[in-house]
């Protein structure tokens, strides 16, 4: 069954990258600075789904952690630490295919527009989150606070991702619910923003299992040595 | 909830008798802003008080506080675990009442430290405000967040081996939404400009992370 999954999602990505690259028809007014460029709105494939993905790293990170600090079962916070640390890669990979589009259509990598600003805080947030776990010994003391910190992101997390980019006068990124596109373009985005974020949860929990088999006395060849 | 306002009163004065016998809060944060205010009047020299330069001068007070708070405020509980103070505190008040008492004294400290360097920040800039009520309320918006947001990071860091610079790290990313709205509305207040939208988003972010606090800090300072 897990074997069935894996491959489907292989080969679910393969078709999205194949259709994104050969099928899609190119987005109107994307051709770039100078008109140069007219492929790069290609990147907004991988770009959109990487920032969901991270977005649904940040919610499923601090949802493990209220379950931690309701249930304190050590299951829970590796969950916790995986999201964030997989997260980050995404969240890196997010900032800088947009920064790579902004600079090709606006002529800047980086303007503070908006999504930047909160793309910014939150990769200061995992990043933090990270730092923290790394400053304290105790693993219960260490999941404990860095429980406590995740849930505290998740309360400032709506400024960043639904009140500020709304209160901006500019940006080049669509409103909320704004954004008008092909119909086309539009269902090659929404199959890779399922197939990244499938990705994301396939290497959470692969993260996960990762980090409880670290934190056991047992030894990985320990583990597959036994029947 | 009598007997919770007097513990919390208890806390906050018991802060402040240790804070007036050392006067350590007072006086590394009170010189650490007036020194950080003195480099950016200095190194701004007569451009300081140029016209154009104008709609730029309230980032930097707000950096200053930022800085200046981050240096004081995680003493609060940095103190109590170092001097093993923690513990009997832990036993004699409830922790909401521990968490309000602390972030009432960081309040009252980040005010002071407003007044204090405000002042000279206007007059040393030259700095023309158009709407002096609104500076002030996006003053004490900033510091209700600011002093709330800082107390709970600094709960968390003293519970940490390596202190020093993780208040710093664990507070900016939870912190800076605020500063960009308190800057926004001191921004409108210099100008005259309308800051009702902004002024009205401090005190929601101000109250999410007051009650998100008071949620967490209980596991936060319990063992």
């Amino acid at each position: 069954m897990k074997n069935i999954l894996r491959w489907s999602l292989w080969l679910w990505i393969s078709g999205v990258i194949v259709a994104a690259l050969l099928w899609a028809p190119l987005a109107q007014g994307f051709s770039g600075l100078y008109g140069d460029a007219p492929q790069s709105s290609r990147i907004v494939f991988f770009h959109v789904p990487l920032a969901v993905a991270s977005f649904f790293a940040f919610m499923t990170a601090a949802v493990w952690s209220i379950l931690y600090l309701i249930k304190r079962h050590p299951k829970q916070d590796f969950h916790a630490h995986a999201a964030i640390e997989v997260g980050l890669v995404f969240c890196v990979l997010a900032t800088v295919t947009g920064a790579v589009w902004s600079k090709v259509q606006w002529g800047k990598y980086w303007n503070w527009d908006p999504r930047q600003l909160s793309i910014a805080i939150a990769l200061l947030f995992y990043g933090a989150y990270l730092s923290a776990r790394g400053a304290i010994e105790d693993p219960e003391v260490r999941a404990r606070i860095s429980a406590a910190y995740s849930a505290l992101g998740i309360v400032v997390a709506p400024f960043l991702f639904f009140i500020m980019p709304r209160m901006a006068s500019f940006s080049l990124h669509p409103k909320p619910g704004g954004a008008e596109m092909d119909r086309a373009i539009g269902t090659v985005v929404v199959a890779a923003i399922a197939g990244f974020t499938a990705l994301f949860y396939w290497m959470q929990s692969l993260r996960a299992r990762m980090l409880a088999l670290e934190a056991s006395d047992l030894e990985p060849e320990d583990e597959l040595a036994a029947p | 909830m009598l007997s919770w306002l007097a513990e919390t009163l208890a806390v906050l004065a018991k802060e402040w008798r240790c804070e007036l016998r050392t006067r350590y809060a007072l006086s590394t944060v009170g010189l650490f802003a007036l020194s950080t205010l003195f480099m950016v009047s200095l190194s701004l020299g007569p451009m300081g008080s140029s016209s154009e330069l104008r709609p730029v001068l309230p980032v930097f007070l707000w950096v200053i506080l930022l800085f200046a708070a981050s240096a004081g405020l995680p003493r609060a509980f940095v103190h109590e675990e170092e001097s093993g103070t923690a513990d009997p505190l832990r036993l004699s008040a409830t922790p909401s009442a521990v968490f309000c008492g602390k972030a009432l004294y960081n309040l009252s400290l980040l005010l002071l430290l407003e007044a204090f360097i405000t002042p000279f920040f206007i007059g040393m800039l030259a700095l023309p405000i158009a709407s002096p009520v609104n500076f002030a309320i996006a003053l004490l918006a900033g510091g209700i967040g600011l002093a709330v947001g800082s107390t709970l990071i600094a709960a968390m860091v003293a519970q940490a081996q390596v202190r020093g610079p993780l208040f710093a790290v664990l507070a900016f990313p939870i912190l800076l939404p605020l500063l960009k709205i308190v800057v926004d509305a001191s921004l409108g207040a210099v100008l005259g400009s309308p800051v009702d939208m902004a002024l009205a988003l401090a005190f929601l972010y101000d109250s999410m992370v007051t009650v998100a606090s008071l949620m967490l800090f209980p596991v936060v300072w319990n063992p």
